[in-house]
């Protein structure tokens, strides 16, 4: 599967649902894609934006004191996190924005939930120069205004989402709306490997990066150290970090690869965002046919993560199929078992997850006591924990975080600086 | 007189409120009555329909139910003149509930319950789940939608399939007057309307003067929004003053 650039279905998964009106945009999108994808020039310009302002290559840590205190499997984390902006996001909104300069686009929007993607793409049309929109849920924006804020920095407008459940797959229904009136100079660049094709294959084609780059480094690092390669692991929101960590390993039948979904405060219908092993439902929301958490109407239910970016109802639809064919096995995380994952690479590496990737980190953790010392575990820190700063200190600061906020808010007042950007 | 194709949700604002809603439209002359049942993520749908698709929802909305609900209003009859009593009913909705139900099933369910055809604007005809099949197998239609954009491949493509119906969904913000509609748009009506297909075409159509501009040209003329906007106005009033409401609204828009 991963030597196809454009596949458009998965097995029964993928396509393009799609109102007619949208069937232009998302036509010429595919043949620019193909055709890019085919010029070395194209690539050429990513590589050069990834060296110099992404970040890349990305480091890979191995978490000695962490696999000596699990007693197993020797773990390495892809430090994704590292690029710039802070997440894996960065690399598919690169060749998002260059591929919509090649088009002459000069207008970009973008739906974010966590707000990664949103702060990536908006980092990437401040340096390209293109204007930016982002739609973002009010509940969104309300529990991650520090992303807000830097979105508005790199001077992109967030424009609030007040439908539905004002979270990520509104922002996308709003996305959506705006490109079905503006494609003729705008691009719509969806942050996850989900949607109508072509999405799902060119988000995996500009994430593939990442599992390129862990292919050498497992040369590198892991197997000079006389160790094999067990399994690669990342979180699953809609799939994008995973789908490009895993994308030159799919035609292999080693190593494993395992996507950790949110299993947030228990399998209970809104209490979780996990799709595979029984919870989904095969349907087509969005504009692609995959494993959607539905009710018996087909109608979308509510889902919860601590982790933003993995409150969503949709997986991608290569991954669903690597699902169902058994390619990919897929476990989850709940919340609190993240939180603690987190807690222990802090502690032993000196490396913050962010809370998606921390349920990857989880996985990890209870996978490498299994194993033996002679094999590895590879996660993919997709992105770093500092966006989480709010949401990870009211669940592990005490009270004293909570007096640094009061007198924080105190001091703000004092010094008379409300107002500011907005 | 215009023939109009009125829009409605149901169980907006709720289901006695929307049945209320269905007898407006018979009562004004909806010549077609475009039941929609909603969806939680309506992504081809404007504002005012997604805000009347969630109140519909929280107001208990079930698939099983909204077949009950047109069971009701197509057995209206003796509200207005005519052979046929209430008007034909297209059922539109998105893709997830009929795929959920069974696609065979979510038709033949409609068609049991009187609808005479049906509109799923995200199943496109040529990956449609086999959605027109299951239409002709139980005697109804679904009508496809296009939009005056498309290229003429696709147009082309889509007329090859012999629709009955097709719904053309215009350009937003055509504004009211003749000249608006370019010879672009009414060239790809009158290319459809040629092949003896019957079209049914809207978006945005909120006055008078947008209705007979498009009069000529197409089979009936499909209010939407406008509707639905005068629905919420009176969302809380007792159902029959929703009833005079929206009859009233339709009446304006074909004199």
């Amino acid at each position: 599967m991963s030597t196809t650039i454009y596949n458009d279905y998965f097995g029964e998964f993928g396509g393009r649902y799609v109102a007619e009106v949208l069937r232009t945009p998302l036509d010429e999108l595919e043949a620019a894609f193909k055709e890019a994808m085919a010029d070395p020039g194209f690539h050429a310009e990513i590589d050069d934006i990834a060296a110099t302002f992404v970040g890349r290559p990305t480091p890979m840590l191995y978490a000695r004191n962490s696999s000596r205190e699990l007693g197993g499997a020797q773990i390495f984390v892809k430090l994704e996190g590292l690029a710039n902006t802070g997440a894996h996001k960065i690399n598919n909104a690169v060749g998002q924005a260059l591929l919509a300069r090649r088009m002459g686009k000069t207008r970009i929007i973008a739906e974010t939930g966590a707000g990664q993607h949103g702060v990536a793409t908006a980092a990437v049309c401040a340096k390209l120069g293109l204007q930016c929109v982002v739609y973002m849920g009010e509940v969104d924006i309300a529990r991650q205004r520090p992303n807000v804020f830097f979105m508005e920095l790199f001077g992109a407008t967030v424009a609030p989402v007040s439908s539905g459940q004002r979270t990520l797959k509104d922002a996308v229904n709003e996305a959506l709306r705006d490109w079905a009136a503006s494609f003729a100079d705008t691009h719509y660049v969806i942050g996850s490997a989900l949607g109508p094709s072509p999405y799902p294959d060119m988000v995996r084609e500009f994430q593939s990066v990442v599992g390129r780059e862990t292919g050498q480094q497992i040369e590198q690092y892991v197997e000079a150290e006389g160790l094999s390669v067990e399994a690669l692991v990342a979180c699953v929101g809609g799939g994008s970090n995973a789908i490009g960590f895993f994308a030159p390993f799919l035609n292999r039948e080693q190593p494993r690869l395992i996507g950790v979904e949110a299993g947030g405060r228990g399998p209970e219908p809104g209490q979780h965002a996990a799709r595979m092993k029984g919870l989904g439902r095969t349907g087509i929301v969005q504009g692609y046919k995959s494993l959607f958490l539905l009710d018996e109407d087909g109608q979308v239910q509510d889902t919860h993560s601590l982790s933003a970016g993995l409150d969503y109802p949709g997986i991608g639809p290569q991954l669903a199929a690597l699902g169902v064919s058994g390619r990919v096995e897929f476990a989850r995380a709940t919340d609190a078992q993240a939180l603690e994952a987190l807690r222990f690479f802090a502690r032993n590496e000196g490396v913050v997850f962010a809370l998606e990737s921390a349920h990857g980190a989880a996985e990890a953790i209870r996978l490498a006591r299994e194993l033996p010392s002679d094999r590895a575990v590879i996660v993919n820190m997709s992105g770093r924990g500092d966006k989480d700063l709010f949401i990870t200190a009211r669940e592990l600061g005490g009270p004293r975080w909570k007096a640094f906020l009061q007198s924080e808010v105190d001091r703000f007042a004092d010094s008379g600086a409300i107002g500011g950007a907005e | 007189m215009s023939r109009i194709m009125a829009h409605m949700v149901a169980f907006y604002p709720d289901r006695e409120r929307s049945l209320a809603v269905a007898k407006g439209l018979v009562d004004g002359g909806a010549a077609y009555l475009e039941i929609q049942f909603p969806f939680s993520d309506p992504t081809a749908d404007g504002p005012a329909i997604q805000e009347a698709s969630q109140r519909a929802l929280d107001a208990g909305f079930t698939v099983a139910e909204g077949f009950e609900l047109v069971r009701e209003i197509a057995a209206l009859a003796g509200s207005r003149s005519g052979p046929d009593g209430a008007p034909p009913i297209f059922l539109m909705t998105y893709a997830s509930l009929v795929y959920a139900r069974g696609v065979d099933r979510f038709i033949a369910d409609g068609v049991a319950a009187g609808a005479t055809g049906f509109i799923l604007p995200d199943l496109p005809f040529d990956h449609d789940e086999g959605a027109a099949a299951a239409a002709r197998r139980h005697g109804a239609a679904v009508m496809p939608v296009t939009v005056t954009s498309a290229p003429a491949s696709r147009l082309d493509a889509l007329l090859a399939t012999d629709p009955e119906y097709v719904y053309v969904a215009l350009r937003r913000g055509i504004t009211g007057s003749r000249t608006d509609l370019d010879d672009a748009t009414l060239g790809v009506l009158d290319r459809i309307r040629s092949t003896g297909t019957k079209v049914m075409a809207g978006f945005g159509v909120s006055d008078r003067g947008q209705v007979d501009a498009l009069d000529p040209h197409v089979h009936a003329v499909v209010v939407g929004s406008a509707l639905v906007r005068a629905v919420a106005a009176v969302a809380d009033e007792p159902p029959d003053a929703i009833r005079a409401a929206v009859a009233g609204r339709l009446r304006e828009l074909t004199g």
